[in-house]
């Protein structure tokens, strides 16, 4: 396993009236985070609040393309990013112990927190497809080019990981500055990955290691 | 943090406890343990609060210290509310330290102020003073903000001070519009009213009128001879005779005290200050010993010369002699004093508070509750004493926000 201190790249926030960062995405342009009973669209490259959906938006948050997915309570939203609309729900594999939301090949990929699990779950019926363990809180999950990384927090500290989506194995372990919180995990599909900063209010972009 | 769990403590943060129990009644993971512990107390259920926040506590495990440490201030301000003083005192600083270690500053000022309450509470104004001050300090939600300037004013009241309770209720009132709870408006507001009806009686030339505590700092500042009742002291400005521990010489003051620039006879002090029916020669070889000794206390301040009659108060630098008295004189006044803030007390916080044992409590709460001036509920240790409903005193202050961060 790789291990190494995590760069951080670029802050943005603390955002006014945003008390939490719940959960992250990226829709190619802009990245959006979940602030309780908002979703926040941001500007990556002016760091300013773009946009604003209305929703209940209490933990991870994820896109396909077209649908932002947004857990609430216990279930999953499917919103249409274009009018804000939710169109449909399912509900959350964790029942609202859930904690981080990423879409990849046709599924979504749900952290459990405190059960330290990841569950592959169909997103029309909300079935669990299968299930990853890992050794640590769950606070966010994200895909990019096949690998598999996630947040953790436990112990009051927390790290990104890369782990093998077979086995749960850490492959690489990149850690943040002491008592800094991970809650929501996305990547640009390039060389960052935003890290939300939990009741900081803030989020962080972590440069993803060059592979090879 | 999970998802539910951020739903609940939106709803307990929006002041809706039965949302928050609604979405975890049912689960038993250490955070949903906490925050039905923090809806319990919210809704008054304060033995059922201290039960789920200790299990929480024990849930979170060593791992989760932050978790925890709130956790113990949680419990650390139920048991201030419920009047446990007993509580330890440094759990509660530990639990402080670890916040404080681990950045999350607010909290740990809440923990300072639960702290500083307590000290309050007990009368030790400079530990309470101390403990404010040493606090890291950091930007504070506007909650906090309250029960910071609430300590504040609560010690300057207690010492007399009415400019600085003025001016920190101020603050307090404006934070508490900030923070938007119609309970910490209440609670403000309710101080207000300490200040603003009469605090104490003014005796003098045997007249006798309402003081408001702002005309009792004027007195304590005017230089007149002062027969404090509260502190049972004579006292001048800064020079003080403390007669706490001599009730006779402190009455026979008294009653000089009413009557000047007049005398008194003997008849009067001794059955003023002895509480003899019938006057023989005993009593007036006591009075002449008595006075010989109060004479000896007060030499600082006056003399207590003979007349043909009896004995007149005589003061050495001034013109002026007042008796400071209760607005309503009772039997067990000072008990009375501290339960009407409206909260249980237990007999034993009671005796803390007042310095006194614990069977002389017992005994002036048992005279009391026969009187209907108090009443109790519970049994044996559990037992707790409170004057009958009184509007004011909410317990708004509970628990707010911060302690919900993840």
């Amino acid at each position: 396993m790789k291990r190494s201190a995590a760069e951080i790249v670029r802050e943005y926030g603390p955002f006014a009236g945003v008390e939490a960062v719940h959960g992250v995405t990226y829709d190619g342009t802009h990245l959006w985070f979940a602030s309780g009973d908002r979703l926040n669209a941001v500007d990556p490259d002016s760091g300013r609040i773009a946009r604003s959906i209305d929703v209940a938006a209490h933990a991870g948050t994820a896109f396909d393309g077209r649908h932002l997915f947004q857990i609430a309570e216990d279930r999953i939203q499917k919103i249409d990013a274009a009018t804000g609309k939710v169109l449909s729900t399912i509900p959350a594999p964790g029942g609202g112990g859930d904690s981080g939301l990423a879409w990849a090949e046709g599924s979504l990929w749900v952290g459990q927190y405190r059960e330290r699990k990841i569950h592959q779950v169909d997103p029309e019926t909300g079935n669990i497809l299968r299930t990853i363990e890992s050794r640590r809180f769950v606070t966010g999950v994200t895909w990019v080019d096949g690998e598999l990384w996630h947040g953790t927090w436990e112990g009051e500290e927390s790290d990104v990981r890369r782990i093998d989506p077979e086995t749960g194995k850490v492959l690489e372990q990149l850690d943040l500055p002491a008592g800094t919180m991970v809650s929501g995990l996305e990547s640009d599909g390039a060389d960052r990955l935003f890290c939300g900063g939990g009741s900081r209010g803030n989020v962080r972009a972590v440069r993803r290691p060059r592979r090879g | 943090m999970e998802s539910l769990i951020t739903a609940a403590a939106r709803a307990l943060e929006a002041g809706d406890p039965l949302g928050a129990l609604n979405r975890v009644a049912l689960r038993n993971d250490a955070p949903s343990l906490a925050l039905r512990g923090i809806a319990m107390a919210q809704l008054g259920d304060l033995p059922r609060a201290k039960t789920l926040l200790r299990s929480a506590a024990r849930a979170f495990g060593p791992r989760e210290a932050v978790a925890r440490a709130r956790c113990v201030v949680a419990e650390a301000e139920i048991a201030l509310v419920s009047r446990d003083l007993s509580w330890p005192a440094k759990t509660l600083a530990a639990a402080r330290a670890t916040l404080e270690q681990h950045g999350d500053l607010a909290n740990a000022a809440h923990a300072g102020h639960i702290e500083a309450r307590r000290l309050l509470l007990v009368g030790r104004l400079d530990e309470a003073e101390r403990t404010l001050a040493e606090l890291v300090t950091c930007p504070l939600p506007p909650a906090s903000q309250v029960v910071r300037e609430l300590v504040r004013a609560g010690i300057a009241i207690r010492r007399l001070k009415t400019k600085d309770a003025r001016a920190a209720l101020g603050r307090a009132a404006r934070a508490a519009r900030q923070a938007g709870i119609p309970a910490l408006e209440a609670e403000v507001e309710s101080t207000r009213l300490v200040l603003d009806t009469p605090a104490a009686r003014l005796i003098a030339r045997g007249e006798a009128r309402p003081l408001r505590l702002e005309q009792v700092e004027e007195l304590a500042a005017s230089g007149a001879l002062v027969v404090d009742t509260f502190h049972n002291a004579v006292r001048q400005r800064s020079t003080v005779v403390s007669l706490g521990t001599r009730p006779v010489l402190f009455a026979l003051a008294r009653i000089l005290a009413q009557a000047w620039p007049a005398d008194v006879s003997r008849e009067a002090l001794m059955s003023g200050a002895f509480q003899a029916r019938h006057v023989d020669d005993s009593h007036r070889a006591r009075l002449r010993v008595e006075i010989g000794r109060l004479r000896a206390k007060l030499r600082p301040l006056a003399d207590v010369s003979a007349t043909r009659q009896g004995f007149a108060l005589a003061p050495r630098k001034t013109r002026d002699v007042f008796v400071l008295a209760r607005p309503v004189e009772e039997k067990h006044a000072s008990v009375l004093a501290f339960l009407s803030d409206g909260e249980p007390w237990s007999s034993s916080a009671l005796a803390l508070a007042l310095g006194s044992s614990a069977r002389t409590v017992q005994r002036a709460l048992d005279e009391l509750a026969r009187a209907n001036k108090v009443q109790s509920f519970g049994q044996g240790r559990a037992r707790r004493w409170m004057t009958p409903p009184v509007p004011g005193f909410p317990t708004g202050l509970l628990l707010p926000g911060p302690l919900l961060k993840t």
